[in-house]
């Protein structure tokens, strides 16, 4: 089943972007764009859709910027985008940091990260269902309430008459 | 080469198209890590260990990912690595790229 979750990954390290590109739409994420710097992920945001990002902490390899500017400058013109830290620094202090800036999570790079990864981004689509199924009750919930209310204004208008 | 393998899902195109991404980083990083001087400043060779032991690691090759990842440490808190860390390090490298192109073959 294809997953309806635009995702972002933006990371200088080239292959492992590739291969988690790959593992990913093996994993039913059928859209998973891929930037190797800060600046140009930044740049696409004018036109950017995606509901979840995967951000890198060191994009030395690519751009002047770090992931952390990267999530600042993301969060300040798209607060409900998801953002998944996954980095190789395995340091307290950048995860607090990136959580502290909005980041929805943290994971550090290993042999079980693509799995985490994934795990992470079906809490994203699960949520995102979740969502889109409260905004269509509320829908219906409103729609029925408009109906009671034009009948009780047609029963009052009818015992008036 | 396991976890190759495994995220190439058994298709061989794709398993040499992993291994050619991984060379393409690997080689050229192996000509600057060589290149690099231990009496100066070693930021760049932090740098390049920092970018190299993500791949090494989804690679296969725990050793060498340890390995990187204890100069990156130590080389971040504020000492040094000898030349002949850099040199041990640079010929596991190599040894990957050679394993990594016999795979190709």
């Amino acid at each position: 089943m294809s997953k309806h979750l635009k995702i972002a990954l933006v990371d200088d390290d080239i292959p492992n972007t590739e291969i988690l590109r790959d593992f990913l739409i093996r994993n039913g994420y059928s859209h998973v764009d891929k930037y190797h710097d800060g600046e140009t992920f930044l740049n696409s945001l004018d036109r950017f859709d995606e509901r979840a990002v995967v951000l890198d902490f060191d994009l030395s390899g690519g751009g002047e910027i770090n992931g952390l500017e990267v999530l600042e400058a993301l969060k300040e013109r798209s607060p409900q985008t998801h953002v998944i830290f996954f980095s190789g620094q395995d340091s307290l202090e950048v995860a607090v940091e990136s959580l502290k800036n909005g980041a929805d999570d943290y994971i550090v790079k290993s042999n079980a990260a693509f799995a985490l990864v994934k795990t992470s981004l079906d809490k994203v689509y699960d949520l995102q269902i979740l969502r889109s199924n409260e905004r269509r009750n509320q829908r219906i919930s409103w729609s029925l309430a408009l109906g009671w209310l034009v009948t009780l204004v047609g029963v009052a208008i009818f015992v008036a008459n | 080469m396991e976890i190759i393998d495994r995220l190439s899902a058994g298709d061989p195109e794709k398993k040499k198209y992993y291994i050619r991404l991984f060379l393409d980083t690997l080689e050229p990083e192996l000509v600057n890590l060589r290149s690099a001087d231990t009496g100066s400043d070693q930021e760049p060779i932090r740098a390049i260990l920092h970018k190299l032991k993500s791949q090494v690691q989804t690679i296969g090759a725990a050793d060498a990912h340890a390995m990187m990842s204890a100069h990156e440490q130590t080389i971040k808190s504020g000492g040094g690595i000898s030349q002949a860390e850099l040199d041990a390090t640079c010929d596991r490298l190599s040894t990957l790229i050679q394993n990594l192109q016999d795979l190709l073959k």
